[in-house]
Formats: structure tokens, C-alpha cells, sequence
């Protein structure tokens, strides 16, 4: 009976202990996602890749995605890991840089250290997120649940050394000496120069204006240049838009594209989103270009960290540039619709 | 029996914890959610102001001085609120609130006001920063399956409000003078 006790004892101590512990913030952050998803293709073939969610009536994952974040004073780290078809090799290289679906490894979407030399001007080296483009490889931070052409042809991470001053809250300026894209470790040299300015010139509306010259990740010298945009006209209503170009070699081949987001949210919970798209994939030597105009009508139906995301997808393709199937699975068709539906959970 | 004792001891520290927790936000006749106190003190009217505008630069991160006048001070507030898990937390957004302080003889009030909330959500580098530029207010009514985490922000900035409070009298109430450093203490040098 008194081993008993005093065993109660021990644990309510250690019971009021967490308590307390817990009323301290701790230092250390730890957030993530994970997502899974169904496709039906209406052709019933793996039709629209854009990079995820590329098969067929299949229930399948996306990734687990987890981040850790360490502020000490004026230096702080980023180290944010994925593993799961969508952040291994659909995405992001594997430790020894390929993209095996048959090999599991460590794939890195951010690992950097940022120092804040001062409130306006900080600098961040390693492995980071692309600054270029609107949409991201984490579905947590996506309103469409599939991606964009335009985000499938452009960069995903860029490994470099960056330098960002703050001019005023409207106004800041990104310089950064990069690898080519996506690499942990460069192959030919630091070979990239890219900037980004940012300007806010309303309440509300922010953009960015990126460029990036230098190796590409198809093994071209290229340019891209990039606006990212988004304007929060209301509590309901918000507008994105992407306009991209990339120039490649001396043929200038690469692709040109747009993209326009407007959102709607009924409540804090409920919204309803379009993607509406035009890409251009520019010719090679002189080859005619091809073009995909895509539309794109997704829900967010949100309850705490879990959003559903019911999305229809059309797309069309006028110059069989994607190899669309009918439904017998071998004649070509121009147009591709889809259905999904993905869960995607924050913490 | 002295185990029974410490049984109950702790059945007390951990109702107190809990009551600790359970800190309240008042609602003013404007209905909006208040923190507001009147305190008495011996400080005279100029000390008070001087402590209030040096309580506020060197609070910078969370204090922006807006208007000062003879009588008072107005300032902008910003505090950052946390999801709390089990082993570890992040931010989840940051609640604005508006900050006034009055002062007259033998008393002074402040009071914390227009609280609104701004969610986070996690950028391309793994930070958490404003997912809008639109806040809504701390009285807003949320629908069923966001009232908890709602409740949650309530209670985080009652916590923050009190905590405030306390350290605001604590800085009026001192007296502002500089206690000089005690001398270092050298390492004994056997040079000689």
C-alpha cells in the first residue's frame, strides 16, 4: 500500500513537473505534414502528372513532411526533411543525388543556417526552398492540391549562400550565389547568380520579382525570370498570380507560362479556389512550340490541422505535347480531366 | 500516513496549476475583450511617464509607441502565440492588440484592448510568418470545429495580458536607478 503511494506520488510529481515545463516555450520548433490522396482519371489513365499524383483510381501517399527550427540569439537553423513519394523522388534527390523510387534515403527540402546580422539585414546558407515560382512542393502550403506546369518546369531548392536586406517593411532585396537547381552539391561550380525583390506596395498585396542565370536542373546555362503575386483584396477574397519565362542555350528554348489564383472563402473553414493556366513549352532548334491551358477548381474544407481538398482538374493539350490517352489507353487525346481527393494534415 | 500527506500536497500543487491556467478575459461595455487595472502608487507623474516610455523602448519587439501626450500613452502591441505539443511547439500566429496608458495623481491606469488575431502558416523555408494581412478580432464567432483552438488563443492571451501587467508595475514601481556592477573578480596572478 505505501510502495503503492508513494508510486502515485512519484507520478503526479512528475505529472505537476510536465505541467510546469510545459508553460515555457520551448526553443526548440517542430511542425510537419503529411498527406495522402485518391485520383480517378476520367480517360482512366494516368493522364495529368505535373509532377505528383501522376496514376490512376489509386489511393496513394504523398509524403510525411518534418521540420525542425532553432533560434539562438541572432543565428538560427532550418532543417526540414520528406519522405514519401511526393518528397523522395518524385521531388527531391535522394543523399547520393538521383531520383530512385525504388531506394528510400534522407531528402532534404531545407537545411540552412540564417544569421540576422541586424533587424534589416540577414544571411542564410545551405539548402532552401526555391525562391522562384508561386506554388511549393509542400501541400500544407498549396491551396490546389495538384501542381502547375509552371511549378513542375522551374526550380525546387536552391543550394547557395544568400544575403536579404529589408529596405522598410514594403521594400527588400535577395541576392544569393547559388549550385545549378536542386543539387546538394554542386557539379560544375557555384554556376547560378539570383535575386529577388519584394515590394508591398498596398496592404494586403505583395510581389516578387525574381531572376536566376546560371546552370539549370536540365544541364543548361539558363534565365529565368519570375513574378510572384498575391493580393488579399478582403477577408474572403485573395488573388494570386505567376508569370514565368526561361531562356536555355543559344537556341533560347525553355518555357514561358502563367498562371492566375483566385480564392474565395466562405468561412474561416470553407473556401474554393481556381488555378487557371497557359503554358508554352518553347521549341528546340528551331521546333515549333506547344502549349497546355489548364483549369483547376479545388476546396479547402479545413477542421484544426486537417484540410480536405476535393479538386477537379481539366487540361488541355492542343499540339499532344503530354501524350493524353482515352479510355481504350492508346489513342492520343488533346483533353485530360481528373478528380481527386486529398487529406492533408499540419502540425 | 506522511505519504498520504505528500499525496495531498501534490493533489494541491496540481489544482493550483490548473487554476493557474484557467485565466480569463473580461469583455468591456463595448464588448470587446479588455485587460484593464487601476493602480494606486507614490511615484510622482514625470517618474511615471519616463519609466512608461523606457518600459516601451526597451520592450521594442512588442511595444510601438504610437502617441504620447501630458496625461498618457497609446502604443501598438504585437505577442506571438504557440501550438503547445507534447514534447515541443511553434507559432501559430500572432495576436495585435492596442495599449494605453493614463496616469494622474496618486494613480495610474493601462489597459490592453482590440485584440486581434493574424494566423501563421509555414513559407518555402520552413518559417512561420502571416498567412494574411487581414486580422480578426478576438470576439469574433468561429464555427464549431475551430472553437477550441480558439478558446486556446483566449486563454494564451489572458496568460500574456497578466504576465504584462506584472512586469509593467513591476518597472513602474521601481526606481529607475542604475545599481553599478559589482567589480570583477580577477584570477589571482602569481606574478610578481
Amino acid at each position: 500500500m505505501k510502495n503503492n503511494i508513494a508510486a502515485l506520488s512519484l507520478l503526479l510529481l512528475s505529472t505537476a513537473t510536465v505541467a510546469v515545463a510545459q508553460e515555457k516555450a520551448s526553443p526548440l520548433e517542430i511542425s510537419g505534414s503529411v498527406d495522402t490522396y485518391f485520383k480517378y482519371d476520367f480517360n482512366k489513365s494516368g493522364n495529368i502528372k505535373t509532377y505528383f499524383a501522376g496514376e490512376q483510381n489509386s489511393v496513394s501517399l504523398g509524403m510525411i513532411d518534418l521540420a525542425l527550427k532553432k533560434t539562438t540569439g541572432k543565428a538560427s537553423f532550418v532543417g526540414e526533411l520528406s519522405f514519401g513519394p511526393r518528397g523522395q523522388y518524385e521531388s527531391i534527390p535522394d543523399a547520393a543525388g538521383g531520383y530512385s523510387a525504388t531506394a528510400n534515403g534522407f531528402n532534404i527540402q531545407n537545411l540552412y543556417i540564417n544569421y540576422a546580422f541586424s533587424d534589416k539585414f540577414s544571411m542564410a546558407a545551405g539548402y532552401m526552398g526555391t525562391f522562384v515560382g508561386y506554388e511549393v512542393i509542400s501541400p500544407a502550403a498549396n491551396f490546389n492540391y495538384s501542381t502547375s506546369y509552371l511549378f513542375g518546369s522551374g526550380p525546387f531548392q536552391n543550394a547557395g549562400i544568400k544575403g536579404t536586406y529589408s529596405f522598410s517593411d514594403k521594400v527588400s532585396l535577395m541576392l544569393g550565389l547559388f549550385n545549378e537547381w536542386n543539387q546538394y552539391r554542386a557539379s560544375r561550380g557555384v554556376s547560378s547568380v539570383g535575386g529577388q525583390l519584394m515590394v508591398s506596395p498596398v496592404k494586403g498585396w505583395t510581389a516578387y520579382l525574381n531572376g536566376l542565370h546560371g546552370l539549370d536542373g536540365y544541364g543548361n546555362y539558363s534565365t529565368v525570370l519570375d513574378l510572384t503575386t498575391a493580393y488579399q483584396i478582403s477577408e474572403k477574397v485573395k488573388i494570386g498570380l505567376n508569370a514565368a519565362d526561361l531562356n536555355a542555350g543559344d537556341d533560347k528554348f525553355g518555357y514561358s507560362g502563367v498562371a492566375l489564383y483566385p480564392q474565395y472563402a466562405f468561412t474561416s473553414s470553407v473556401a474554393l479556389g481556381l488555378r487557371g493556366e497557359y503554358f508554352t513549352y518553347k521549341g528546340i532548334s528551331g521546333a515549333p512550340n506547344t502549349s497546355v491551358t489548364s483549369i483547376t477548381l479545388s476546396g479547402n474544407i479545413k477542421s484544426g490541422g486537417l484540410t480536405f481538398i476535393p479538386e477537379v482538374r481539366f487540361d488541355n493539350d492542343k499540339d499532344f505535347s503530354q501524350g493524353f490517352l482515352k479510355s481504350d489507353g492508346t489513342t492520343l487525346t488533346k483533353s485530360a480531366s481528373q478528380f481527386s481527393l486529398a487529406a492533408v494534415y499540419s502540425f | 500516513m506522511k505519504s498520504l500527506r505528500t499525496l495531498l500536497v501534490l493533489f494541491a500543487i496540481c489544482f493550483q496549476l490548473k487554476a493557474q491556467k484557467n485565466i480569463e478575459l473580461l469583455k468591456d461595455e463595448t464588448g470587446k475583450y479588455t485587460y484593464y487595472e487601476v493602480v494606486l502608487t507614490q511615484v510622482a507623474g514625470d517618474s511615471l511617464m519616463l519609466r512608461m516610455t523606457d518600459f516601451i523602448a526597451k520592450n521594442g519587439k512588442e511595444l510601438r509607441m504610437q502617441s504620447k501626450s501630458a496625461m498618457g500613452i497609446i502604443a501598438d502591441g504585437k505577442m506571438v502565440i504557440h501550438k503547445s505539443l507534447a514534447i515541443a511547439s511553434h507559432p501559430t500566429g500572432e495576436i495585435k492588440y492596442n495599449f494605453n496608458f493614463e496616469k494622474t495623481t496618486n494613480k495610474y491606469r493601462f489597459w490592453l484592448t482590440d485584440f486581434q488575431l493574424v494566423p501563421y502558416s509555414k513559407d518555402r523555408y520552413g518559417n512561420f510568418v502571416p498567412s494574411t494581412t487581414i486580422a480578426a478580432p478576438l470576439e469574433k464567432e468561429v464555427g464549431k470545429s475551430a472553437k477550441e483552438q480558439w478558446e486556446d488563443y483566449k486563454l494564451q492571451v489572458a496568460t500574456y495580458a497578466t504576465d504584462f501587467a506584472d512586469r509593467l508595475k513591476l518597472h513602474l514601481a521601481s526606481s529607475g536607478k542604475v545599481t553599478p556592477k559589482p567589480e570583477e573578480k580577477k584570477v589571482i596572478s602569481k606574478t610578481w
